[in-house]
């Protein structure tokens, strides 16, 4: 049985009925009519080293919360930017067990630390395992592209005991009834997916997701964020001017990246591209309404 | 005094209190005159499901107050609005901080049984609980003796009430039955940490009498633990913190029993008609929420196709007509002799030819399949993966005999060394992509093809080669795959006049020919079914495709569905090698892992030379030369005779399914046994024509 959590008494852990991270991070936000800047970036790219510093860039130049990714093999949700990143920092010796590293260095750095993870890496590690070195480290919730409420069983108990969020997607072509089973078993917030695909930078953005938004707080929730696509601080501006919060992944990626896009540029150099793009997006979407 | 004790000392005076305004006679009097009990002996048993007895629960000695419950009739509607069969009050005041008005506001808020949960020794505690309208009365074994415990259950079965009884220990659980328990409560927790021991459940609960129903009584929390229950045996589950505390008390204990009813439906049976998306504790539908619509529609019009006799007669004639089935049975006598001289047994060996499919492999069967249904969804564009080029080449076949656009996903290493394959697909007017993504191979493949799905999945279907994938792949490809076994049976009657194989045996890779050949003689516990995976070079060197073999795959989810997996440490897939490339894949279909987990069939592997050598034994004795994938059942036949020798056989008849044909190895088994000379080798490595290279 996976239930290893127990009190200092020895009692199995309950419920926690900790207050969610993220809700407080949006409830500060909308006062200030803002949306929240949610930024992407793999653990361990380019390295492990580097990456601690490029998360706490991320924070200092204007993210709200960072979406901390564990680089997978079999990242099927993801393009060929993240894909590529991901296999650098898997090829430079990442490990599931320092990326708790990465979470306090976010907190630290006073950003809301979230993971986002394909599931079979958290199932492997352990999920309540995992769930307790998380809110250890200071985690506030769980982005799960490849795990869907039906199959979260042991996420929803673990996470409701450890008083985690738990965000799962939507995407345009979901059904009402499936934006239902989302809304219900979020907490934290819902990720819409701003077009159907995988990640990855786009020209323009459609109307899709603002129909999605709308849609999904119709079904229930309280909080939707938007990404998959965005990538400039324009189209940053529009998302958040309807959306609870813009995520943006692959453009901040990028600027650690060479023209190939293969190969992992100069550490300096990329980390002051990074903190100019984080800037700018930063600018685009608070200043969004 | 312990614990246990102290609470029926408490309960009892508190009891002598009561008494003192209500008498033994007008609680009698009262019990009597109250509406007649529900029976919860029916509410506590289900084939589809585990019920779910939820409690109003507000504290407890073990971990002091949980919840303040102000409203408990509101809180016993929303446990019955989210599915439970039962309430459980706890009536209680010193410690649990329960109340006989609890019940009584629960009873009048729910239509489902109620229990009476308390610390139980006395008849006037029996007639009140039914006096307050009580359908179920718990007593605990380790408070009572023999004696009060058989009297206290008959008064509560003569007021046709049901009673949980507790236990702890198998001894407490022989008296129990000794009393003639009906339900029984097993608390499962380990008493020195406290935790929840599913195992000591297992133990506890053996060797009870079929009638009896079996209550999880002990740190049942969420879906975890009502699975885990579940799988053990448990029919109903008793919860109280888990649901009590939540936000949300009625999607809580929906959650749970949503677990109960996927348990249940996980282990139905016959095997041969079992239902995704849940083989045992496999499958599932692990993929991202985008492609949920595009499963549930698939899933919807595949099972209107199933019902629809017009579908069944296209597909049955295209088989007929198209693909050239029914494909034979072919006796092998000379190959049999071989087995028998080796094994001493005496093996009579058939050999089921898909090889003699049009497009030689039996890949075809689904591909139209699943073509037909492209057709009836409405689609136009097809995309699928293919490692060594067969599934590519009869999925593109299929898109062109119905007009279909199709794309062809394929890693550029399988691409370079099937050549040739990629050429015959070029010439159906497919369009081949080769992945140069991850390590570009089969795996690479069905990724990019599942991220073309997720983009393109208004006007796409992704047509899967096999029995793995996100549910409802398993189990329609199964279906698609499974009239080689249904013919393969009925040939075997009426061709040989033998009623049934004692083997059969298949290669596995995903597990598609496996399951086609297998799945008619599932529930025939006469049949032995054999599988063979690819060893490579052997389980030992770190260089095959084994998943099932101790040391080797671990619990995990790959591309949508969670079975067996080749993974490091880190939960990475790791890489995998055969010879042959149509069984170079890490995970494997997950109805096979579940037919592993429950015995039903011997998994094992052939390596490359014991795979090598099978090809030619069979090519020399029979003039069939099977693909080098078909070569590890063939292989595998020489394992599967010792194994019946070993099992008492003296004679046995077997089925080997040739799942394809070896025309494409033939460069690969060329260099393999040196008949091609140095410059002829070298001229194939150099144009990369086609068979894989061999270290």
């Amino acid at each position: 049985m996976t239930n290893e959590a127990t009190t200092p008494s020895g009692q199995p852990l309950g419920i926690s009925h900790k207050p969610s991270q993220t809700e407080a991070m949006f409830t500060k936000l909308k006062a200030d009519n803002k949306p929240a800047f949610i930024g992407y970036l793999p653990y361990g790219f380019p390295d492990p080293d580097t990456s601690l510093d490029a998360l706490r860039t991320m924070v200092e130049h204007g993210v709200d919360a960072v979406e901390i990714g564990l680089p997978y093999s079999d990242p099927v949700m993801d393009g060929p930017v993240i894909q590529a990143a991901s296999q650098i920092a898997l090829h430079n010796g990442e490990t599931i067990r320092r990326v708790f590293e990465a979470v306090e260095t976010v907190a630290n750095a006073g950003g809301v630390p979230l993971i986002m993870s394909y599931w079979n890496l958290i199932y492997h590690y352990g999920v309540e395992r995992f769930a307790a070195d998380f809110e250890n480290a200071g985690g506030a919730g769980l982005i799960t592209p490849d795990l869907i409420p039906d199959e979260a069983g042991e996420w929803i108990e673990a996470s409701d005991r450890h008083g985690l969020d738990r965000i799962f997607l939507v995407s345009p072509d979901s059904a009402d009834e499936r934006l239902d089973v989302v809304s219900r078993n979020a907490r934290g917030f819902v990720y819409a997916a701003a077009r159907m695909g995988v990640t990855g930078e786009r020209a323009t953005i459609d109307a899709s997701p603002e129909v999605l938004v709308e849609r999904t707080r119709k079904a229930g929730a309280a909080n939707v964020c938007v990404g998959i696509g965005v990538s400039t601080p324009e189209q940053g501006a529009k998302v958040g001017s309807y959306a609870d919060g813009v995520i943006v992944g692959s453009a901040l990626v990028h600027t650690l990246l060479n023209d190939d896009s293969r190969t992992a540029k100069d550490a300096s150099e990329g980390l002051r591209d990074l903190a100019a793009k984080t800037e700018s997006l930063a600018a685009g979407i608070h200043g969004a309404r | 005094m312990s614990v246990l004790d102290e609470l029926v000392a408490g309960a009892l005076e508190d009891q002598r209190a009561r008494e003192q305004s209500v008498s033994l006679d007008d609680v009698r009097k009262a019990a009597l005159a109250a509406p007649a009990p529900i029976d919860a002996t029916r509410w506590l048993k289900r084939a589809d499901g585990i019920p779910v007895i939820a409690e109003i629960k507000r504290a407890s000695p073990s971990k002091g107050h949980l919840s303040d419950i102000p409203d408990p009739a509101a809180l016993a509607r929303e446990y019955e609005r989210g599915g439970a069969s039962a309430i459980s009050v706890l009536t209680e005041g010193r410690r649990f901080l329960g109340s006989l008005d609890d019940l009584d506001k629960v009873r009048a808020a729910v239509h489902i049984p109620v229990l009476r949960k308390d610390f139980i020794v006395t008849d006037y505690q029996i007639f009140e609980a039914r006096a307050h309208g009580a359908d179920l009365v718990l007593l605990i074994v380790a408070a009572l003796d023999d004696e009060q415990l058989r009297h206290l259950l008959g008064l509560a079965h003569e007021l046709k009430m049901t009673v949980l009884v507790e236990t702890h220990t198998r001894e407490e659980i022989e008296r129990a039955i000794a009393a003639g328990v009906k339900v029984i409560g097993i608390n499962a927790r380990n008493l020195k940490n406290l935790k929840v021991d599913v195992n000591k459940y297992a133990e506890l609960a053996a060797n009870l009498p079929d009638d009896v129903i079996r209550v999880a009584e002990s740190g049942v929390f969420g879906a975890v633990e009502v699975e885990d229950y579940g799988r053990a045996g448990a029919d109903a589950v008793l919860v109280g913190e888990g649901v009590a505390t939540a936000d949300d008390h009625e999607l809580a204990v929906e959650r749970l029993v949503k677990a109960g009813a996927r348990v249940k439906a996980s282990e139905t049976t016959p095997l041969s008609e079992h239902h995704g998306p849940y083989w045992g504790q496999f499958g599932g539908r692990y993929v991202p929420e985008a492609l949920i619509t595009a499963l549930d529609e698939l899933e919807r019009v595949y099972d209107e196709a199933k019902a629809d006799p017009e579908f069944h007669k296209e597909f049955m004639t295209l088989q007929q007509r198209y693909v050239g089935r029914p494909s034979p049975l072919t006796e092998a006598p000379r190959f049999s002799k071989l087995v028998s001289d080796k094994t001493g047994l005496d093996a009579r060996i058939f050999l089921k030819r898909e090889d003699l499919n049009h497009t030689g492999a039996h890949k075809i069967n689904n591909a139209l399949g699943q073509a037909l249904l492209v057709k009836r969804m409405g689609k136009t564009r097809v995309i699928a993966e293919t490692g060594a080029g067969q599934h590519g080449v009869a999925t593109a076949t299929v898109c062109a005999m119905l007009g279909l656009k199709c794309r062809i996903y394929m890693g550029q290493i399988d691409a370079r060394r099937q050549a040739l394959n990629v050429a015959r697909m070029r010439m159906l007017g497919a369009e081949v992509v080769e992945v140069t993504l991850g390590d570009k191979i089969l795996k690479d493949a069905i990724n990019e093809a599942l991220r073309d799905w997720v983009t393109n999945v208004k006007d796409t279907h992704y047509l899967l080669g096999t029995v793995a994938g996100p549910h409802p792949f398993p189990e329609m490809v199964r279906d698609f795959q499974k009239i080689i076994g249904e013919e393969a049976k009925q040939q075997l009657r009426d061709w040989y006049g033998i009623d049934h194989p004692d083997a059969v045996c298949a290669c596995v890779g995903g597990g598609s020919n496996a399951i086609g050949v297998m799945n008619a003689f599932l529930d025939d516990e006469r049949v032995n079914l054999y599988g063979y995976e690819a060893g490579g070079n052997g389980p030992e060197s770190g260089r095959h495709a084994i998943r099932f073999a101790p040391g080797t795959g671990q619990l995990g989810m790959f591309q949508g569905a969670k079975s067996y997996l080749l993974e490091t440490d880190e939960g990475q897939t790791l890489d995998t090698y055969s010879i042959s490339a149509g069984l170079d894949y890490a995970s494997v279909g997950p109805e096979h892992a579940w037919l592993k987990d429950i015995g039903r069939v011997n998994y094992s592997w052939a390596t490359d030379e014991e795979a090598m050598n099978a090809f030619r034994d069979l090519s020399q004795t029979e003039g069939i030369i099977p693909a080098i994938e078909s070569s590890h059942a063939v292989a595998g036949a020489y394992k599967a005779a010792a194994d019946l020798k070993a099992k008492g056989y003296d004679k046995a008849v077997m089925i080997v399914n040739i799942s394809g044909r070896g025309d494409k190895d033939m460069a690969t088994a060329g260099k393999w046994f040196g008949y091609l000379t140095d410059d002829q080798a070298a001229a194939l490595d150099v144009t990369g024509a086609h068979g894989n290279a061999v270290a």
